[in-house]
């Protein structure tokens, strides 16, 4: 092997990994999160535009970072409620997370346009408790375009949101039901 | 005379009646924060608050989040990065340094959406709005998250 075709393959193989599709992860910086409480006293949404996600297609991982002072209410007094250290204490715990997987990848397919529908597994934790999580999303590729829409109930209690008593006890949901959308970019 | 003391009773009580159920009406439909009309909290530049959360995330988050979720309303100035538009069809602007990891994502909202049109991107701007969370490097997202403010309003000096 002479000089040239040596400098020849390193520039090859320096050019194959320098410009390789780094695992092309897909990136949302404003998924919509939104939860509804429905109880005989009254109903309680709150809109979250800020959520940053990610999903790679190769390994099928998904990471949801979520800001939680970002939940905005109707009613201000319900949003001081949330954020306060008797519910979601978001001063100590500024943000909630999902780290997770497709399940069944292999269900998925990122390079044809259609609607897929896809198991999720994994851990969230809100405040300083971890639950699994096992659902159903649906994912859509439409022009290139991933967007992830998914549907679940979370029960409070879970993340050691307790009301023992009070107005909060009879207003607010023991279940509530969470809602997802994110439309991702490419990195 | 015992009737004289039965009405000034009943007249203090239904006093008590209507000044507790105008507190517990305020209270109820009290409005959100006016966050273009408060008070600045700080003036900072996206670097500075940026590297802030990058050397203490925990000092930072007790400098600038409150515990009621009525966070700081802080007065950032920066670079204009990028110009989005989010679900709720709110412009998003953000704020960054070509030399830092992260920078200040800034939610408009319906009202002040129009502020935005005449901005462009490299052109240095100071926005006014809420913060509700810091700068930092995860893991798990393999990536560096801005701050994010929201209920922005570009500031005219």
């Amino acid at each position: 092997m002479n000089k040239l075709s040596v400098a020849v393959i390193a520039i090859a193989v320096f050019t194959l990994t320098a410009f390789k599709p780094s695992a092309s992860k897909l990136i949302s910086k404003d998924a919509h999160i939104s939860f509804f409480s429905h109880t005989a006293v009254e109903d309680i949404t709150a809109n979250n535009y800020k959520v940053v996600s990610t999903l790679n297609p190769t390994t099928g991982d998904i990471v949801y970072s979520v800001p939680m002072q970002s939940f905005e209410f109707d009613k201000a007094l319900m949003q001081k409620h949330y954020n306060s250290s008797k519910f979601l204490d978001t001063k100590k715990y500024p943000k909630a997370k999902f780290t997770g997987k497709i399940s069944d990848l292999a269900s998925v397919d990122f390079t044809k346009d259609g609607s897929y529908e896809a198991d999720i597994t994994g851990n969230l934790t809100i405040k300083d408790k971890t639950n699994p999580i096992n659902e159903k999303a649906t994912i859509t590729v439409k022009d290139g375009k991933v967007s992830l829409n998914t549907k679940m109930n979370l029960a409070l209690g879970d993340y050691g949101i307790t009301f023992s008593g009070g107005k909060p006890s009879t207003n607010i949901a023991k279940e509530i039901a969470v809602t997802v959308k994110a439309i991702y970019q490419q990195e | 005379m015992k009737k004289k003391k039965i009405k000034i009773i009943v007249g203090v009580l239904v006093l008590l009646l209507v000044g507790v159920s105008g507190v517990v009406y305020y209270l109820f439909n009290m409005p959100h924060r006016n966050i273009q009309e408060a008070k600045t909290d700080y003036s900072i530049s996206s670097s500075e608050i940026v590297k802030e959360y990058l050397v203490d995330a925990t000092i930072a988050n007790e400098k600038y989040l409150e515990e009621e979720g009525d966070s700081k309303i802080l007065a950032v100035t920066g670079k204009i990065c990028t110009i989005s538009e989010d679900q709720n069809n709110q412009k998003v602007i953000l704020l960054k340094d070509t030399s830092d990891k992260a920078g200040v994502s800034c939610t408009f909202t319906e009202a002040t959406n129009g502020s935005t049109k005449e901005l462009t991107i490299g052109q240095t701007v100071t926005i006014k709005g809420v913060i509700r969370s810091g700068a930092g490097f995860d893991a798990d997202l393999d990536m560096y998250e801005d701050v994010i403010m929201e209920k922005c309003d570009v500031v005219n000096e």
